[in-house]
């Protein structure tokens, strides 16, 4: 009898944990299948067209999870994201017509578009940590103030003149190998044309997984993470701990905000124009990635891995499918029904996400 | 009892996905095999007449990818006139997902998911900028891939001189100001060679509708009567260029000419005339024979429309890639297809109903 019930529940913890790692299990049954169905999919070429398209989604996926696990969210980081990528195609263009050297301009073009980028989040934190605006309302005022500045600075077209040294590093490698003959790092070999060249972890892919490494690591291990996750559990009871809510909010949305900004630079680095709506098209699938993995929009929940494992599913899909030459709505459709599984998943079987936290 | 639950759901939802694009599996398969037959019939004949020269007969059937810039009646017309010249030809010919907006965030990301398929020749594209489609294909183009840019072209367009963006073979295109400039021409006839212009505009960062503005703008300098009081940019966006063209009738209500670039720009210039009540006092000249703006023409809301010849664009690029590709034939940096004029004169013209854009 009493071995009976262990077996039970030996089978109920192996459904639990199964369960509990649907989405991952998607997402290989997902790369799976389109391995089988669409040819190229799973070549060399085709990881890394998915990694080539992954740096914005990921960014405003990693921006997003901060922000809901404190029960938050940043509706803004598209537009700060298009802001961004607007700011520092101009500072970029002008430092070269003022004679400076394209790398030279390009570097300080950057650093001084991440000063400009959090600005946006600060102001957000502000909002909501200190004058109790619902994160809602404040971020989707900066969502407008941002697209207006953004639209205002270019007059309403895009930034261009930029110099062609950017598209080199935005649409470069890590590592280049020519077989039997050199490696390089970051730039591309000079070779005969046709001639067999392997490129290996686009640039605009290692920045974003970097930030990924650090912030999975901050937010797990630290007590800025435990911080987070306190604030999001519990807002009374993290005041009573002594925690400092209301700067660590303002922190949390200064971060999203420069997550935001720096997929704004990579856009300006990879299609060497600025555009004040770079980023509409990748808040929702950010929101809808950091839902997929499992986090709660009341707080408390998430966690960056997750979130990436949600970015994932939505990239394998988009790319799976446009190698088929299926139109994008196809995605859409997909999408949504697997946010719509996710959000099941978690309200049916509660004990899924208690187990795990 | 819920877990049970979960996994019927789980179960239900990978055998529906499983079984769907199996599905769509077995059609490309299909077609594949359909194509396969056609391409052995066509080396059966090849083979035939080649016995006869004694000559080794291994006909290579190269593949073409073409990537659109958005998804609308003047690519699907140009995809038509492909796709009729591969199969005359034996090219096989695979067409991207069509763009659902302009811009490179919306048509680089499938480029290059398409080009990764891998085995293509050949790429027939109409680069959405200028400048941010230069280092997506010139990575394609150093995988040993041939560009041909239609409709739309890399930095200034000039690839007989070398540069950064002088790689792909040629430029099927129309000449884009020459056609701005006898728009203007025409338009200035109607108007009685004097009066207030407008030009109503899509995108500063594609090459195509620039130059139609530039040569718009020289065309109306010939007239001393005529002056051009403004040029904005919509962005392909219908309700902003409505509004747009709204704000300008206001700012100068003497302006009796409006020049809308393309589609989106002249169905919302000519939506502005029409809610001012200024039909057929202010002149609507446009380009892209649209069954759209066809039927405006007819109704009297749109006076000219420029007609390219977009098929006859897709079909330079097959043949133009296919000599390439075959005899390694020297490419044209530029080959341009000619225009025509649809005025309410000859819209009903028989011989003008080809120049009609097809869905």
């Amino acid at each position: 009898m009493s071995n009976m019930v262990t077996q039970r529940n030996g089978i109920h913890r192996f459904f639990l944990q199964l369960g509990s790692k649907w989405a991952i299990i998607f997402l290989i049954l997902g790369a799976i299948l389109f391995s089988i169905i669409s040819p190229g999919f799973l070549s060399f070429n085709g990881i890394q067209v998915i990694l080539i398209n992954s740096p914005f989604i990921l960014l405003l996926a990693l921006a997003e999870t901060f922000v809901i696990i404190t029960g938050g969210i940043d509706l803004s980081v598209g537009f700060v994201m298009g802001f961004a990528s607007v700011v520092s195609a101009k500072l970029i263009a002008l430092l070269v017509v003022m004679g400076m050297n394209d790398l030279f301009s390009i570097i300080t073009g950057i650093v001084i578009t991440l000063f400009i980028g959090i600005i946006p989040g600060f102001v957000n934190g502000i909002l909501v940590a200190r004058l109790k605006v619902p994160p809602f309302i404040a971020t989707f005022s900066m969502l407008g103030i941002t697209h207006g500045v953004s639209e205002l600075l270019i007059k309403g077209v895009v930034a261009k003149n930029l110099p062609v040294l950017a598209g080199k590093i935005g649409n470069g490698s890590l590592i280049y190998i020519v077989p039997g003959k050199t490696v390089s790092f970051f730039i591309k070999p000079l070779i005969q044309r046709g001639g067999n060249l392997i490129e290996i972890l686009p640039t605009v892919f290692v920045i974003p997984f970097i930030f990924i490494l650090i912030f999975a690591f901050i937010l797990k291990r630290t007590k800025f993470g435990q911080h987070t996750y306190a604030i999001g559990g519990n807002v009374d009871a993290a005041i009573r701990a002594g925690i400092n809510v209301k700067n660590h909010l303002i922190k949390i949305y200064m971060l999203s905000s420069l997550f935001a900004t720096i997929a704004g630079i990579l856009y300006v680095l990879r299609y060497i124009t600025g555009k004040a709506d770079a980023g509409t098209g990748f808040l929702l699938d950010g929101i809808v990635a950091v839902v997929i993995g499992g986090a709660s929009l009341y707080g408390g929940i998430g966690s960056v891995w997750k979130t990436i494992i949600g970015c994932f599913i939505i990239l394998v899909l988009e790319n799976g499918l446009r190698m088929l030459g299926f139109p994008t709505f196809y995605k859409y459709i997909l999408v949504g029904i697997v946010l719509i599984f996710a959000v099941l998943v978690d309200k049916l079987f509660p004990e899924l996400i208690h187990k795990e936290n | 009892m819920k877990k049970s639950l979960l996994w019927i759901v789980v179960l239900l939802l990978s055998i529906a996905m499983v079984t769907a694009f199996s599905l769509f599996g077995c059609k490309v398969a299909e077609e594949e095999v359909v194509a396969e037959e056609e391409v052995v019939a066509e080396e059966e004949a090849v083979a035939e007449e080649e016995a006869v020269a004694e000559e080794e007969a291994v006909e290579e059937v190269f593949t073409m990818l073409f990537v659109p810039g958005i998804a609308d009646p003047f690519y699907y017309t140009m995809e038509k006139g492909m796709q009729a010249k591969a199969d005359e030809l034996g090219v096989n010919l695979i067409v991207a997902e069509y763009p659902k907006s302009w811009g490179p965030e919306a048509q680089v990301p499938i480029l290059e998911a398409a080009a990764a398929a891998g085995g293509i020749d050949l790429i027939i594209t109409a680069p959405t900028s200028t400048d941010a489609l230069i280092a997506p294909l010139k990575n394609l183009y150093d995988k040993g891939i041939a560009i041909i840019t239609v409709d739309c072209f890399l930095g200034d367009g000039d690839y007989s001189v070398e540069s950064n963006y002088s790689f792909p073979l040629s430029y099927i295109g129309t000449d884009n100001k020459l056609g701005g400039l006898e728009v203007a021409r025409n338009l200035a006839e109607l108007m009685g060679e004097k009066g207030k212009v407008f030009l109503m505009n899509t995108n500063p960062d594609t090459s195509s509708v620039v130059a139609r503005g530039e040569g718009f703008t020289e065309g109306i300098a010939e007239f001393p009567d005529m002056t051009l009081v403004g040029e904005d940019w919509c962005l392909d966006d219908q309700q902003k260029a409505q509004q747009i063209v709204t704000a300008a009738l206001q700012k100068d209500p003497d302006i009796t000419g409006v020049f809308g670039v393309n589609v989106f720009s002249a169905q919302g210039a000519y939506q502005a005339v029409v809610n001012a009540g200024l039909t057929g006092a202010v002149k609507i000249a446009t380009w892209d024979a649209t069954q759209d703006l066809i039927n405006a023409l007819k109704d009297g809301t749109v006076d000219m429309i420029l007609a390219q010849k977009p098929g006859e664009m897709g079909s330079l690029c097959v043949e133009w890639g296919l000599k390439y590709l075959r005899d390694g034939t020297e490419v044209p940096k530029k080959v341009i297809p000619g225009f025509e004029f649809f005025t309410k004169e000859n819209v009903d013209d028989p011989d003008m109903q080809q120049f009609i854009y097809t869905k």
